[in-house]
């Protein structure tokens, strides 16, 4: 298998076949399995929140920040779903983490999981594309494989979501068997589903899964924690990213345009060795020939795109 | 509202129509004077038509003549010119007429202002077509006002047959402004059907292509979709007719949002669809047109407007499509048609099986598979009447081929897809389905009898879906195949709805120690019927019976110790894989007594243990050490002592041993499995603390464990105290051991449990008895029903009724 010569016809956006994709997905569970669930990554390093199968403007994350060659990468999760490119976008990203293993981490979102997909568009990509459901089946076994954080220099913790109640420190993270379906509550469910918000301790989440946490939350878990920075994704920025609690925490989102309708503009955020945060922002891809097109006609944007 | 030219209207139909005059009703007439409303009189009113003067045309006027001299006119105001009449609330008409003079008549009733607002809409259709009717209501909250055309002059699209950009700019404008009033959405509906305007902007297209206008093209593009937006079905399903639709993906290839570029939707909609692939062929042409329009909404759904459509425009055209599909699906079910496609996989002589039958069996699975997914959206009754359809007809003639004879990897899969849609929609369809196989003559008369006993089937040639399913798993090497029978296996084995009272009563085993806790563990599952103790459940019992005695066997053999075969060494991991997590499910979900009898007797535990071993793929060793924790979880005092006395979880260890250094999903999986087990220990303590004492019993089994755990593993344990819940389990048991030296209080409390159950007697200190006991237990299960089980019954019964039950518990153990 060459994974370069499937890299650049993921970026064409062009078919893999299944007996491919199935290849891909087991070596990608051998690499996984051997990760934790918190992921120790080094600086200088490239956060970038959710993707949701907007293949071409993870092409644009790639070009400006500079590319695997010149830059490692953690990814918040949410490769799939809403967009029209969900399987290349996350086979692109596998492919990624095979060829350059350590300079690639992948956390696991909202979005990758059976129940999830089967909804909000994964699933029925796969059903499009292949004319049966093995591909999806295969790419939910490798979900189940990915981390549940990351944590930069020991300074900077990385999630989908945000924080748990049953969550006191990084360590207690490492006891959870993460292979499995996300389930519907417990720190595992909490890691990819909570939000941050203006509330005074715990609250219940809209979302109906996970919950709402405040400063005070956050301030415990970082003082604990001897940490100085939460960076999540899982919510929508109009701006691209979104620092709170005196930058003790900070939303990135890196789909421009979320369901080519938002009108958002995307962020990733760099942090260099001296754990200064440098934030890129990029817009999304204008319609081109030859390479599928990523956009379409403006629609009264919506606001309810969030899970 | 302005004036349009209105290309629907029938000129020569003005003259002809005859508005009959309206019967009177009462009102009071009144005019505005000085900013100031004057009551002119109480009258009645009527709507009628007058001829001014011979030979001139007629007008209408609304007159009002005084209650008391009929003779003398209030009010008498011609209906003409652009007057826009506005009924306020229910019972008031106010207008300006063409003097200006402000003009309110108060209807005594809304009935008699219902009558009047009738003829002005009248009037308005036939004759004075620019006057306009508008409803005013106050709003909801009471500030401000809603309007609503009911009627009035409508622009139009020109329906000229020689158009230009300018014409279209102002047809694209006007049906733009239309969609926002109901009342002149519809009116345009109309004339866009009536008038063939599709048909109209479809030569003007070709006309346009031609001479390549691209400004043209770009509107009819932008014309199109707005058409879409209307939402209106007629509209899409006539986009969608033959004469239309290569002229409407035609237009739409045409996208102001991409001037640079075309798309090529004429060419893809040809080369994909020559024409429907008829397996079978289809007489009706309805039927056909159907498909055919089907077929094309999806397309311009999935792939033309893709981009154009939001949710709500996507679920209108779903709900048009869903409604498509019913109308197929009943075709389906009523025609001969599936009887035909069916009767291709009879049995026939070799020498009448030639290449083209074999390619029209493999195009019938992919048509059969088809059908069925399009099925999956219908109604559930729908659905229901389909599935069963499918099955009396012996839908597994069909599923037969593709397993058995079929070779195409793709087709296999396609059918395994088939059979997991209809056994998820409703498993109980399969003993059904089960039954017909024997002897497909006489199976419409077995399918009817729902109580058929399943024993009374003759034992032989004939296999029950599950073996075909399982010979599948175990000699498919496709690894796509795999995951989909592995699913419908689960589907199949899980005990849904009906089976669970079973399960949880036949946990409780006569005379056992356990009894509690598996009332517990009831009690946890929101069981709320356990007094369907045999009669209905009877027929789930056996059909247990029969896949443990039939095809369990066969299906878990790799996992069964001793078998015949010793040679056939399986290490297929990802096979494995599959099996251990159908061990998972039946430990779990099955009725325990025979599931466990079951598991325990082939040594199925101890392989999965050897599975842990490191000469296996990481991915299968980590599968059954999750399986042993679901099986640790049920709490079940046979499983654990197995467990233990045969030293099961040492592979566990050595995986921690092997990982102890490194964090990865290895080692969190091994702190998650101490974590479960430290859990437990812990809740027990708080629990004995909370003087529940008979919760100790219980939650025993786990200070066992975790006791046995230390001594034979707490050396590698100790090597990792630096993870936080090895020290925990560690600190735990020191000090367990601590309390377990002066802990006389403790067994006596435990001894209380002779009063219920004179068997059993375990103690902390007293291990080698009971691992005695647990065999000498498994071995006599055969007698589920023994003398205490009318006991077991009474308690279940109490526990059922009286809440809370844990309330009851103490009460009940001192009976």
């Amino acid at each position: 298998m060459n994974v370069d010569r499937i890299i650049s016809l993921l970026r064409q956006a062009k078919h893999i076949s299944e007996e491919t994709v199935y290849t891909l997905c087991l070596r990608a569970q051998e690499l996984l399995m051997n990760e934790s669930n918190v992921t120790r990554v080094d600086t200088p390093v490239t956060i970038c929140g959710d993707i949701h199968g907007q293949l071409h403007d993870l092409l644009t994350l790639f070009d400006k920040s500079g590319g695997l060659e010149k830059s490692r990468y953690i990814f918040l999760g949410d490769f799939v779903d809403r967009g029209f490119y969900s399987l290349e976008s996350f086979l692109l990203l596998l492919c990624y983490k095979l060829r350059y293993p350590d300079r690639i981490t992948l956390i696991r979102g909202n979005h990758e999981t059976r129940q999830i997909t089967k909804v909000y568009g994964f699933y029925d990509e796969v059903m499009r594309k292949y004319g049966n459901s093995n591909v999806w089946r295969y790419c939910c076994e490798v979900f189940d494989y990915l981390s549940l954080g990351a944590i930069v220099n020991g300074q900077v913790f990385c999630v989908h979501g945000g924080l748990s109640p049953d969550i006191g420190t990084i360590d207690e993270i490492r006891s959870i068997d993460r292979k499995q379906e996300v389930p519907h509550e417990g720190a595992m469910c909490d890691l990819l589903w909570s939000d941050p918000d203006e509330v005074d301790s715990w609250s219940l989440s809209p979302r109906g899964a996970g919950f709402l946490f405040g400063k005070n939350e956050v301030d415990q878990f970082l003082a604990r924690n001897d940490v100085e920075l939460i960076a999540r994704a899982h919510q929508l920025v109009m701006e691209g990213y979104k620092e709170m609690f005196d930058g003790g925490l900070v939303t990135v989102w890196s789909a421009p345009n979320y369901c080519y309708r938002c009108g958002n503009i995307a962020a990733v955020l760099r942090i260099d060795d001296n754990l200064e945060r440098q934030y890129t922002i990029f817009e999304a891809v204008q319609p081109q020939n030859g390479v599928g097109n990523p956009i379409i006609p403006t629609k009264k944007p919506q606001m309810d795109y969030f899970l | 509202m302005p004036l349009e030219d209105s290309g629907c209207i029938d000129e020569s139909a003005r003259e002809e129509v005859l508005i009959p005059d309206t019967e009177p009703k009462r009102v009071k007439a009144y005019v505005l004077e000085n900013n100031e409303w004057k009551d002119t009189g109480t009258g009645f009113c009527i709507g009628k038509l007058d001829k001014e003067d011979e030979g001139r045309a007629t007008s209408a006027y609304l007159v009002v003549t005084n209650e008391d001299a009929p003779r003398e006119v209030l009010l008498r105001s011609k209906l003409e010119g652009n007057i826009e009449y506005q009924r306020q609330e229910e019972t008031l008409i106010v207008w300006k007429d063409l003097n200006g003079r402000d003009i309110a008549l108060s209807f005594e009733e809304s009935l008699g202002c219902d009558v009047l607002c009738e003829f002005i809409v009248e009037v308005q259709r036939h004759s004075e077509t620019n006057i306009s009717l508008v409803a005013v209501k106050s709003n909801d909250n009471g500030v401000g006002s809603v309007h609503e055309i009911i009627t009035g002059p409508v622009s139009l699209p020109s329906v000229d047959p020689e158009q230009n950009e300018q014409t279209l700019m102002e047809s694209l404008r006007i049906l733009n402004e239309n969609v926002a009033f109901e009342f002149l959405k519809n009116e345009t509906i109309e004339f866009i059907l009536k008038s063939d305007y599709v048909g109209l902007l479809i030569s003007h297209f070709h006309k346009a292509e031609a001479a390549k206008l691209p400004k043209d093209l770009f509107l009819l593009g932008s014309l199109v979709k707005t058409l879409i937006l209307y939402n209106q079905r007629d509209v899409l399903e006539k986009m969608t007719e033959d004469e239309y639709i290569m002229g409407i993906v035609g237009i739409l290839e045409y996208d102001t949002e991409f001037p640079d570029s075309k798309t090529n939707h004429r060419k893809c909609l040809e080369s994909n669809s020559p024409s429907i692939k008829e397996v079978i062929p289809i007489q009706n042409e309805e039927l056909k047109n159907i498909l055919k329009k089907c077929f094309r909404l999806q397309f311009l759904k999935d792939v033309v407007l893709v981009r154009f459509l939001d949710d709500h425009n996507i679920s209108f055209i779903l709900d048009i499509i869903l409604d498509l599909q019913t109308c197929i699906i009943d075709f389906i079910k009523v025609d001969p048609f599936l009887d035909t496609l069916f009767a291709l996989y009879d049995e026939r002589p070799p020498e009448d099986v030639d290449a083209e039958l074999i390619e029209k069996r493999k195009d019938g699975i992919r048509l059969l598979h088809q059908c069925v997914q399009m099925s999956k959206n219908l109604d559930a009754a729908d659905k229901e009447t389909f599935y069963r359809t499918l099955v009396g007809k012996d839908i597994f003639k069909v599923l037969d081929y593709a397993f058995h004879k079929e070779t195409e990897s793709s087709l296999r899969i396609l059918a395994t897809d088939t059979i997991i849609t209809i056994i998820e929609y409703d498993v109980l369809l399969i003993p059904n389905v089960q039954r017909l196989k024997p002897s497909s003559k006489n199976s419409d008369k077995e399918a009817k009898d729902e109580n058929a006993d399943q024993q009374s089937k003759p034992e032989g040639s004939e296999i029950s879906l599950l073996l075909i399913l399982s010979a599948i798993l175990l000699t498919d090497k496709s690894p796509g195949m795999r995951e989909q029978v592995s699913q419908a296996l689960h589907t199949l084995l899980h005990p849904d709805g009906c089976l669970e009272n079973d399960i949880a009563l036949e946990n409780n085993h006569p005379g056992n120690v356990d009894l509690i806790s598996d009332m517990n563990y009831d009690m946890h599952n929101g069981s709320d019927n356990i007094n369907g103790f045999s009669s209905s459940s009877s027929h789930v019992m056996e059909s247990f019976g029969n896949f443990y005695s039939q095809v369990a066997p066969v299906l878990f053999q790799p996992l069964i110790k001793d078998s015949k075969d010793k040679n056939k060494l399986i290490d297929d991991d990802n096979l494995l894989i599959h099996l251990v997590k159908l061990v998972s499910l039946v430990c779990t979900e099955h009725n325990r007594r025979i599931s466990r009898e079951f598991i325990l007797e082939n040594g199925i535990v101890e392989s999965l243990s050897h599975l842990i071993e490191p000469t296996h793929n990481l991915q299968l060793r980590l599968t059954a050490v999750r399986c042993f924790k679901n099986i640790m979880c049920l709490d079940d005092d046979y499983y654990h002592r197995h467990m233990i006395s045969k030293k099961l979880y040492r592979p566990i260890f050595k995986l921690l041993e092997e990982n102890l250094d490194k964090d990865n999903l290895a080692n969190s999986c091994v702190q998650d499995f101490c974590k479960i087990v430290l859990v437990h220990c812990l809740s027990t303590r708080t629990e004995a603390n909370g003087k529940q004492q008979e919760m100790l019993r219980r939650k025993s089994n786990f200070t066992l464990l975790s006791k046995h755990i230390m001594e034979e593993y707490g050396e590698i344990l100790q090597r990792a105290r630096q993870i936080r819940v090895f020290n925990e389990l560690i600190e735990f048991n020191q000090e367990q051991k601590a309390t377990e030296v002066d802990g006389s209080d403790d067994r006596e409390d435990i001894s209380m449990d002779n009063d219920v159950n004179d068997s059993a007697h375990l103690t902390l200190d007293d291990e080698s008895k009971v691992f005695k006991r647990l065999h000498s237990e498994v071995t006599d299960v055969e007698s589920p029903f023994g003398p205490t089980t009318l006991h077991t019954k009474k308690i279940i019964e109490k526990l059922n009724t009286v809440e809370p039950p844990s309330a009851m518990l103490g009460k009940l153990m001192r009976e």
